[in-house]
């Protein structure tokens, strides 16, 4: 080679190993990605099992105690295979790929013939699906969850089968994202609950402390107490920590009960005391914080009001259509007094503002219970609200009814919408959840869509 | 912290309680007021069925004891669970105790 051939040898080489090293580059980012795929799949019950459908056939192959591996070495390479891996946890489990063009039951049929071999199968293959494409039951863990007839009704203790928001075929699309925050204005939540504590907002660190302009700065790192005007919105009376545990109690951790989200973050906000009793002064100011944190870039959407009274106050209206403007929906209970709310109206639920939904309250049969309030035009729509098991306080489980029990199950099929469709507007969200519903005779003159929500219609 | 602490009364300390604050309120002596009778119930709401003005409350079905007293002839109700004690009704109005 001369000279002048020298230089553009070399830069050809240089421009080969380039290709070469980005061709690598390349597969890694695809490995990368895949990986990445999978760290978001939440696994659900293997399918039934398919054979794999490998160009080169694979087998499973376990010889017997005392096969050395020079003696597996040999046979394969007689029978015209290779190992391909060995599973070390397994001893003797080869997994042997077939080199002259076998199929599979082939392979298997030569090697369970050996007197060294202990059994020869194929590979199968078991499908991790994405959480948006699953046909198969999604079941949680938790131990209590036979006891939830609201997500799940076989029928158990007396109740009807099917007589549930079909939470489970929700789960099939969507088990919810710690993408979408809650808000749950109540009595707080007690946010050290081993069943919520995974799913409690935390404020990001991108996202300023809460400027109170009276108050001053506040490190809302959990939410906010409009009670005290502090920080610390641990709840005292369980009421709230009921409601954030029908709405997100962590699913699929093998503790307690599952919520309607599995995941979820609930911002927790104290403005009833622990007597389950508060004013409108407070539920104000607890609202106007989760209007600023929309503001200030938290993706809260939804508020979650288990609480009234008959009286109507002009200001809290208000400040529910600034939430309203804010893009946040705003789920009210009906009420538990038996009335009919088009006659006798209930505050925050009969407040004719665009993001209000007002929930009534249904037992394990599909029926309107007896304290429920119900209203053909101002109740919306009905959801599970007696004997609902849930968080409470000291760490424990408790049965609870009430429309503040049917509320918090409305308000998380809302959060598990928007973990399938995050720029949904509010006026989207709301016709969509009412749209949502399964007809129920029971219902068809006491709410104004004629049904309880149906989970698994609203996220399809 | 300046929420409400939860205290806990017994049946008979809420019983004790709302005759006392009857009496105060007629401005008779507690021995004129007769107990008419103390049942279980089940009330609408956290307050016990019994908001006092202004007052939200949960609405989750609150079980505790209908306390049916007499006084100079007329007939009053008080609501109470072992955190709170009410007068329900008593001239158009309901009152935490």
């Amino acid at each position: 080679m001369n000279r002048n051939n020298f230089l553009p040898h070399v830069a050809l080489a240089l421009v080969l190993i380039l290709v070469a090293a980005f061709a690598g580059q390349v597969r890694n980012w695809q490995r990368n990605w895949h990986r990445r795929k999978h760290v978001e799949i939440t696994i659900p019950p293997p399918r039934p099992a398919e054979p794999a459908t490998a160009e080169s056939a694979e087998v499973f192959v376990r010889f017997r105690p005392g096969v050395s591996e020079e003696k597996i070495q040999s046979i394969t390479e007689r029978l015209h295979d290779m190992v391909e891996d060995q599973t070390e946890a397994v001893s003797g489990l080869n997994l042997i790929e077939d080199e002259d063009g076998k199929d599979a039951d082939t392979v298997i049929a030569e090697y369970s013939a050996l007197p060294e071999v202990e059994y020869a199968e194929k590979v199968y293959k078991i499908q991790l699906e994405e959480t948006g494409d699953r046909s198969e039951p999604v079941l949680p863990n938790d131990p209590r969850f036979s006891e939830q007839w609201a997500l799940a009704n076989d029928g158990q203790n007396g109740g009807t089968r099917g007589a549930d928001i079909r939470a489970v075929g929700a789960w099939a699309t969507t088990t919810g994202s710690n993408k979408v925050v809650v808000a749950v204005l109540d009595s707080g939540v007690d946010y050290t609950h081993p069943d919520l504590i995974t799913n409690i907002w935390k404020r990001p660190e991108i996202i300023k402390e809460y400027e109170d302009r009276n108050l001053g700065t506040i490190d809302d790192i959990h939410g906010y107490n409009a009670l005290d005007n502090d920080a610390d919105p641990m709840d005292q009376n369980g009421h709230g920590t009921h409601c954030a545990g029908i709405i997100g109690a962590e699913g699929g951790n093998n503790e307690g009960i599952t919520g309607v989200n599995w995941t979820v973050q609930i911002m927790p906000l104290k403005f009833m005391d622990a007597n389950g009793s508060g004013t409108t002064k407070d539920a104000i100011e607890a609202i106007n914080y989760v209007i600023d944190r929309r503001k200030a870039g938290v993706n809260v959407r939804i508020i979650s009001a288990s609480w009234g009274s008959t009286q109507k106050s002009r200001a809290l209206e208000d400040v529910i259509k600034e939430a309203y403007e804010a893009g946040i929906l705003f789920v009210a209970a009906a009420g538990n007094a038996s009335v009919d709310n088009d006659k006798s109206p209930h505050y925050p639920s009969s407040y004719n503002v665009g993001n209000v939904i007002s929930v009534a309250a249904l037992d394990r049969n599909d029926q309107l219970t007896s304290f429920s309030n119900f209203g053909a035009r101002t109740v919306h729509l009905g959801a599970p609200g007696k004997d609902i098991l849930s968080t409470w306080l000291n760490h424990e489980f408790k049965m609870a009814s009430g429309t503040s029990m049917a509320t918090p199950v409305v308000a998380g099929v809302a959060g598990l919408m928007l973990s399938q469709n995050p720029n949904m507007s509010v006026d989207e969200l709301r016709r969509h959840l009412l749209d949502s519903v399964d007809k129920l005779p029971a219902l068809k003159t006491k709410v104004a869509t004629g049904g309880r929500i149906n989970a698994a219609k609203a996220v399809g | 912290m300046g929420a409400l602490l939860k205290m806990t009364f017994t049946k008979e300390d809420a019983v004790e309680r709302a005759r006392r604050d009857l009496a105060a309120r007629l401005s008779v002596n507690e021995d004129e007021i007769k107990e008419v009778s103390v049942e279980g119930a089940d009330f609408p709401d956290m307050a016990l069925g019994a908001a006092a003005g202004g007052e939200m409350s949960g609405q989750m079905i609150t079980s505790g004891w209908r306390i049916r007293l007499t006084a100079d002839g007329k007939s009053f109700e008080y609501r109470a669970n072992p955190n709170q004690i009410r007068l329900f009704n008593y001239k158009g109005a309901n009152y935490k105790i």
